[in-house]
């Protein structure tokens, strides 16, 4: 049985080896000869996912290379970003990029993105525009200005976050106009469009596509040049007396890392150009008022850097800086006073431990320990709460300190009962070594992962873990081991594409 | 009698074997994506949608929803059998359902979560239905305020779920709550308490906590006991619930179905907070509230009806609106966008055969899920019976992966491990911690909810709009009942005693 076992086992091994030296040992042949990757900041279901996904299969019919779509969401773009940054610049990745992006960077100061990245391709540019409800008796443009002039009230217009895209579209506008009105944000466009529908604003800011669908929405007035084709009816801004605002669209493309040899960038530019003039993928972002077009890296990075500026002026100008007021508590939550803090905090628990020791209080130590825990997080939000700029009636730091102020009490109040013995835990009989000892190595675990890779750890882990806790069948631990070993790179390394960490060790031997 | 008869249609349109098939593959895949740690309904979804482009809009639709339910359930097994909720919303599962099967009566927790998800989730298909047009009113006209009030009154069921442990209970929701203020401010843009490290700007994902502190923690906390070289070998002859016993939660059964459905029209509150509200009317109606949280089968039942009708009322704004309702109906947009359909009052209009297919599919899935849910329970039950000390590792080797594939970031490994040991030391001490997911799950709801409110019309904004008020004093006095309910008790037994 054990023979077989290890035959097994063997195969096993050159199986994984040889579909590994496969994909990377393979001499330099014609690009492309591997998936290529399209590296998405969204989660699957979002627009520029579904971009992205269209492309794949329109350029599938113009070349034999396969795309690959990973998502990557997080951070506005920046998570996704660095992931294409940290791989080689061999034209394998592409970074699916929107404007969207230029606007998180620009706003987490990560200007410096932008240069690392060639703009290789603007694909789409989807116009900007105000919707209306024909319910609100406030529903053509006409009607908004009159109402912004005359009420006293700011209207609520509403939106994405702030500082995106659509805000600032929407401070262009009232810029021309001459207005300037309250932008209430929400989670996505499509909770904002819920709460037009449900009359608790004025107008929205997006794009012309949202529109379709419902009957009850309109557009009052769109950023473009020329009316669209498809929405023959619906003024420009340009009609309506606002000058200046045809450039404002939300354009979708891709950027690959700087520094791909001259005939990969040939190769994609024959490519977009294709997908480009094919009619069906002309004919599902035309429908929704997109303009398809294909700008090159020259003129790519020259939109790029005029949104850089754009970006740049506009989030000043909302970032209201904390005016000059240095009082003690604002001193304390900056850099290293944070950090003397901390110590101060550490010191202190360190006191309170040897206090109740003394006190011959050791029972509750633990449950001292965690209300401390508790207080001293508590203290530190609040401190660093001062830090925030006061953006708006309702700051970013109003609610934090809302569940800091119900913290803290509920702590004390705990602390007086633990204090006067009125807490009372059932002390469990147990082993804590047990679980320290086990603690202890799956943070082993956890460091190998990073060095060995997911696969070769986790089978190390597996059987020593079963070992430890007291299974002593050799050949069923290593079975055991192994097939789960095998489920998960298949189920998640090779069919969902779950990139597992493969450990840097092994990365510097491959 | 139009809907009927465009149901028919539905189901014609359905007929056949492909579709079944579909159906039977969706269900399938969707209870292994919920049973799954890492992978929730929404991930499922959004998995199989590329396979999903070369089938028509219909046979897309009817694969994707019946993973959708299917995942929604599937949550529910892991819960029960090893105490690691597979999605969010199944965290009240296993209030119940992990007690149950330590008492060596996991097939009560599996038959009761089967039988109250799928009945569940044919009620939120029915309600769907027949009332998509007026629910889609009510959620088009809750305000901010109201949506405050409402995350508020989910909170308020902190204190009965906490017991004689309220003050514990209590600082776990707000420490759940203030961890949910990490990351970039949803209304500013602003940066809080990231300490500038880029991992934390969209905060803790929610999936490597909740397997930290709920299926981490307790092994650490059954490593502790020591108890783990024995078998739990009794339960594989566990015993099944009876007719009778299905019968004695209908009214449990058919309250929370109502409510979860409703609560699910809510984009963004949607099956959690469905599952905590309805199962905290079910331990406050109930005869024998003592016995929720060491294994009432009827606290299973209302946090699965709950979850799964909620599926239902999160199609409401999806299909009538073109709004979701849920992460995973934000997946089926995108789906619907790749097959040119633009979802919306219209699609009812122009294409009818897929809203009612859809309708039709939910509920042939719903059945469909009811049957291999009887089989497979014998099979998962099986868990249960592995040697734990084969369990435990394999769990940890799970949860590295499921928590990798949230974000494909090891930053979310760490943090689960992290959230792990922190959950065994709070355990060790009476802290509850489903109020931390309670309140990582609420925190966003409620802060941007109260700051929009605030933004459109001032403070005062809460207790001048009707339905905010009332749903405030609501929680008010569910806040307060559990108090006066306590101190009566210590009146009467010292009354009693002199």
């Amino acid at each position: 049985m054990k023979r077989y076992l290890y035959v097994f086992l063997f195969f096993m091994l050159l199986f994984f080896f040889s579909l590994e030296a496969q994909s990377s040992t393979k001499g330099k042949t014609d690009f492309p000869d591997k998936p290529i990757k399209i590296i998405v900041y969204t989660g699957p279901g979002g627009l520029i996912d579904v971009t992205s996904r269209k492309f794949a299969e329109v350029a599938s019919r113009y070349t034999d290379a396969t795309f690959v779509v990973e998502n990557k969401p997080g951070a506005g773009g920046i998570v996704a970003l660095k992931k294409v940054l940290k791989l080689p610049a061999d034209g394998y990745t592409l970074y699916a990029c929107t404007k969207s992006n230029i606007s998180k960077f620009v706003e987490t100061g990560g200007e410096s993105y932008i240069d690392a990245m060639d703009w290789l391709a603007l694909l789409m540019m989807d116009p900007e525009c105000v919707i209306t409800n024909k319910k609100n008796t406030i529903h053509t443009w006409d009607s908004i200005l009159e109402n912004a002039k005359k009420s006293q009230e700011k209207q609520i217009w509403l939106g994405p976050a702030t500082g995106g895209l659509d805000h600032v579209t929407a401070m262009k506008i009232w810029d021309t106009y001459g207005i300037d009105e309250k932008w209430v944000p929400y989670s996505s466009g499509g909770k904002a469009v819920a709460a037009l529908l449900g009359k608790q604003g004025v107008a929205y800011v997006g794009n012309p596509r949202e529109i379709l669908g419902n009957d009850d929405l309109m557009i009052a007035a769109v950023c473009s040049s020329e009316r669209l084709p498809q929405f023959p009816n619906v003024p420009t801004f340009a009609e309506l007396g606002g000058e200046g605002l045809e450039t404002e669209v939300m354009w979708r493309g891709f950027a690959i890392k700087k520094g791909v040899p001259e005939e990969i960038l040939a190769w994609y530019k024959d490519l977009f150009e294709k997908v480009t003039h094919d009619q069906s993928w002309r004919d599902i972002w035309e429908k929704g008022g997109v303009q398809v077009v294909y700008y090159g890296s020259d003129k790519f990075t020259q939109v790029v850097r005029n949104d850089e500026r754009d970006f740049q002026y506009y989030l000043k100008k909302i970032d209201i800086v904390k005016s000059g007021e240095s009082d003690f508590l604002t001193k304390l939550s900056s850099g290293t006073n944070l950090l003397i803090l901390l110590c101060a905090l550490a010191a202190m628990l360190i006191g309170l431990i040897l206090l109740l020791i003394r006190l011959h209080k050791k029972e509750i130590v633990a449950q001292v320990i965690i209300i401390y825990f508790f207080l001293s997080l508590s203290i530190l939000f609040y401190i660093i709460s001062f830090s925030f700029p006061d953006v708006g009636e309702v700051g970013p730091s109003i609610v934090p300190r809302l569940w800091i102020f119900a913290l803290i009490p509920l702590n004390i109040y705990l602390l007086i009962r633990t204090l006067r013995n009125k807490d009372h835990i059932e002390k469990q009989k147990g082993n804590v070594n047990q679980v320290l000892f086990f603690i202890a190595f799956l943070a082993v675990y956890l460091i190998a992962i990073i060095f060995l890779g997911y696969f070769i750890s986790t089978f190390a882990f597996l059987f020593l873990g079963m070992y430890i806790l007291g299974y002593k069948k050799i050949w069923k631990m290593l079975l055991i081991s192994a097939i789960w070993i095998f489920i998960s790179y298949l189920l998640f390394y090779r069919l969902l594409y779950v990139p597992l960490p493969a450990g840097q060790l092994i990365e510097l031997i491959f | 009698m139009d809907i009927i008869s465009n149901l028919l249609n539905g189901f014609s349109s359905i007929a056949g074997i492909t579709p079944l098939l579909l159906i039977m593959v969706g269900v399938a895949l969707g209870i292994m994506a919920g049973a799954m740690p890492g992978l929730s309904p929404s991930m499922g979804v959004a998995l199989l949608v590329p396979f999903t482009y070369t089938m028509s809009p219909t046979y897309a639709l009817i694969l994707l929803v019946s993973i959708y339910i299917a995942a929604n359930y599937g949550g529910s097994i892991t819960a029960v059998t090893i105490n690691a909720p597979g999605t969010p919303a199944s965290v009240v599962t296993s209030f119940d359902g992990y007690p149950l099967t330590q008492q060596g009566k996991a097939g009560i927790g599996l038959g009761v979560s089967l039988v109250s998800s799928t009945i569940g989730g044919f009620i939120g298909t029915l309600m769907l239905i027949f009332f998509s047009a007026s629910l889609a009113k009510i959620a088009l006209n809750f305000h901010p305020a109201e949506y405050f009030a409402l995350a508020i009154f989910g909170l308020t069921t902190v204190a009965s779920l906490g017991g004689k442990n309220w003050v514990k209970a209590f600082i776990a929701a707000m420490f759940g709550l203030l961890l949910n203020m990490i990351g970039i401010d949803p209304i500013s843009g602003v940066s809080r308490f990231t300490f500038g490290s880029p991992e934390l700007y969209d905060g803790f994902a929610l999936i490597p906590v909740l397997i930290g502190l709920f299926a981490l923690s307790e092994i650490f906390f059954q490593l502790e006991k020591g108890d783990f070289k024995i078998k739990a070998a009794s339960s594989i002859k566990s015993q099944w619930p009876s007719i009778r016993d299905y019968w004695k939660l209908r009214f449990t059964i058919l309250r929370s179905s109502i409510l979860g459905t409703i609560i699910g029209i809510f984009p963004g509150a949607g099956a959690t907070i469905a599952s905590f509200i309805s199962y905290d009317v079910t331990k406050r109606i109930s005869k024998h509230p003592e016995t929720f949280g060491k294994g009432a089968p009827e606290g299973v039942s209302a946090a699965e009806s709950a979850n799964s009708s909620s599926v239902g009322g999160a199609l409401v704004p999806l299909l009538t609106l073109g709004i979701p309702g849920s992460a995973t109906t934000a997946v089926l947009i995108g789906a619907l966008m790749i097959h040119d359909l633009v979802p919306g009052p219209r699609l009812f209009v122009n294409n009818p055969e897929i809203v009612y297919g859809l309708f039709a599919s939910l509920l042939i899935a719903n059945v469909v899920l009811l049957v291999f849910g009887l089989f497979g329970s014998k099979l998962w039950i099986k868990v249960t019976a592995i040697p734990k000390n084969i369990l435990f590792p394999m769990i940890f080797a799970i949860s590295v992966v499921g928590s990798f594939a949230v974000r494909y970031s090891f930053f979310d490994v760490i943090s689960c491990f992290a959230f792990g040991v922190f959950g065994w030391i709070l355990k060790r001490n009476n802290y509850p911690v489903a109020p931390i997911i309670l309140g990582l799950v609420l925190g966003n709801i409620a802060e941007t909810n109260f700051r929009r409110a605030v933004m459109m019309g001032g403070y005062d904004i809460f207790f001048t709009r009707p339905a905010s008020l009332i749903l405030l004093f609501i929680a008010a006095i569910s806040f307060v009942i559990p108090f006066i309910r306590h101190k009566k008790t210590k009146i009467n037994s010292s009354e009693k005693i002199s």
